[in-house]
C-alpha cells in the first residue's frame, strides 16, 4: 500500500521539474522500476491516477513504466544470472556469492510535455 | 513534443534527509538500527527485555512509530529508554522527515544507541531508507514460517533476523529450519537470532551482538 507514498513522490518531483520547465502540461511520466523494488505496477498506476485528477499540470499524464529484472554477478564465476523469488543463488556454480546487478531501481527517467505558447 | 530527462531517484528527498540523518548521528558517535515485523511478532517486547539488559552499559534512546496511540512509547520509557512516539496516522510505514522531526525531541547526550521500532508491515517499510546503520526484521513463531518466500525484499534489505517466541515451538507448527534456509537464501549474510522473551532464551546473544555493534566495534 506503500504505492501511495510513492506515487505522491512521483507527482511532487514531476510538478516540480514542469514549473523548472515552464510546461503547460505534462503527457507522459517514464519510470524505470526494478522486478526487486517492491513496486506493485498496476497499484502505483492507480495511485498515479488518483493524483494526477487533483493536479492541473499533470491531469491525464499516462505514467509509462519499463521493468527491470532482478539480476545478480556472480562473484565465484563472473557470469550474470536472473535472480528469481529474491533468490541470488548462481545456477552455474551454485554459489550463494553474488552482488545485486539491477533490479532495486525506482527512477523517473523522463516527462514528455507540453509547453506554455507564449513561451515556446 | 518535448521531452525532459529527470533519471532521479524517486525517493530522492527521502534518502536526501536520511543521508543528513545518518551523517548528523554518526557525528555524535550514535549508531542507528531500524526493527521492524509484521504486527505482534513482539518488537516492542523484545526491545523491553533489549533495554533492560543494556541499560547498564548503553545510552539508548527510542523512536516508537506505531499508526496510532502511544502505547509501545510509555512500554518502553519504563523500561528505562528515553522515547518519543510518532504516530503516522493511517500511513503504513515511517519517512526520514519523521525521524528527522522526532530526533529534535530527543536528549541525545547520553545515547548511543538509537532504535527505531517502524509500524508493524513487512512490505512498505523496506522501501524507506530512515538513516539507520542496522536494519532488522523480526519474525515469530506463530506467524507461519513462509514470511522470508512471502516478503522477500524485507529479507533481502535487513542485516539482522531475529526469529521470536521459541518458547512457543512445541505448540505451533514451525518449522525453524525452513525459515533459516528461506532468510539465508535470499540473503546469505544475514545474521540470524533465535529467541524467546518470555524465558529469556537467546537474548543474552542478541544482547551482546548488538553492544558491540553499538559500540561500533
Amino acid at each position: 500500500m506503500h504505492e501511495l507514498a510513492i506515487a505522491q513522490s512521483i507527482v511532487e518531483a514531476v510538478e516540480a521539474k514542469a514549473v523548472e520547465c515552464n510546461a503547460a502540461r505534462v503527457k507522459s511520466v517514464r519510470l524505470k522500476v526494478g522486478e526487486a523494488s517492491g513496486i506493485v505496477g498496476d497499484s502505483l498506476a492507480f495511485s498515479f491516477e488518483m493524483l494526477t485528477s487533483m493536479a492541473p499540470v499533470l491531469t491525464g499524464a499516462h505514467l509509462l513504466i519499463d521493468s527491470v529484472p532482478h539480476r545478480a554477478l556472480c562473484r565465484r564465476c563472473d557470469s550474470e544470472f536472473a535472480v528469481v523469488n529474491y533468490v541470488a543463488l548462481c545456477p552455474t556454480c551454485q554459489e550463494w556469492s553474488s552482488e545485486v546487478v539491477s533490479g532495486t531501481e525506482l527512477q523517473i527517467m523522463e516527462l514528455e510535455i507540453e509547453r506554455n505558447d507564449n513561451h515556446a | 513534443m518535448p521531452k525532459v530527462t529527470l533519471a532521479q531517484n524517486i525517493l530522492a528527498v527521502n534518502e536526501h534527509v536520511a543521508q543528513e540523518i545518518r551523517q548528523s548521528l554518526s557525528a555524535r558517535g550514535i549508531r542507528a538500527l531500524n526493527i521492524m515485523s509484521s504486527p505482534g511478532a513482539g518488537k516492542t517486547t523484545l526491545l523491553e527485555r533489549t533495554i533492560e539488559r543494556l541499560r547498564g552499559r548503553l545510552g539508548i534512546g527510542v523512536i516508537e512509530g506505531d499508526v496510532e496511540t502511544s502505547a509501545d512509547a510509555e512500554r518502553i520509557e519504563a523500561a528505562g529508554a528515553e522515547t518519543v512516539q510518532i504516530n503516522t496516522q493511517g500511513t503504513c510505514h515511517l519517512e526520514a522527515h519523521m525521524i528527522r522531526d522526532a530526533l529534535a525531541q530527543i536528549d541525545l547526550a547520553h545515547v548511543d544507541l538509537l532504535v527505531i521500532e517502524n509500524v508493524g508491515n513487512l512490505v512498505c517499510p523496506a522501501a524507506w531508507d530512515l538513516g539507520e546503520d542496522l536494519r532488522v526484521v523480526v519474525v515469530s513463531t506463530t506467524e507461519g514460517d513462509d514470511k522470508p518466500a512471502k516478503y522477500p525484499q524485507m529479507f533481502a534489505i535487513s542485516q539482522v533476523m531475529i526469529v521470536n517466541k521459541l518458547d512457543l515451538l512445541p505448540y505451533v507448527n514451525y518449522d525453524l529450519q525452513k525459515v533459516r534456509r528461506q532468510a539465508l537464501s535470499i540473503n546469505p549474510n544475514l545474521h540470524i537470532f533465535e529467541v524467546s522473551c518470555q524465558t529469556g532464551e537467546g537474548l543474552e546473544a542478541w544482547c551482546d551482538w548488538l553492544g558491540t555493534f553499538a559500540r561500533g566495534v
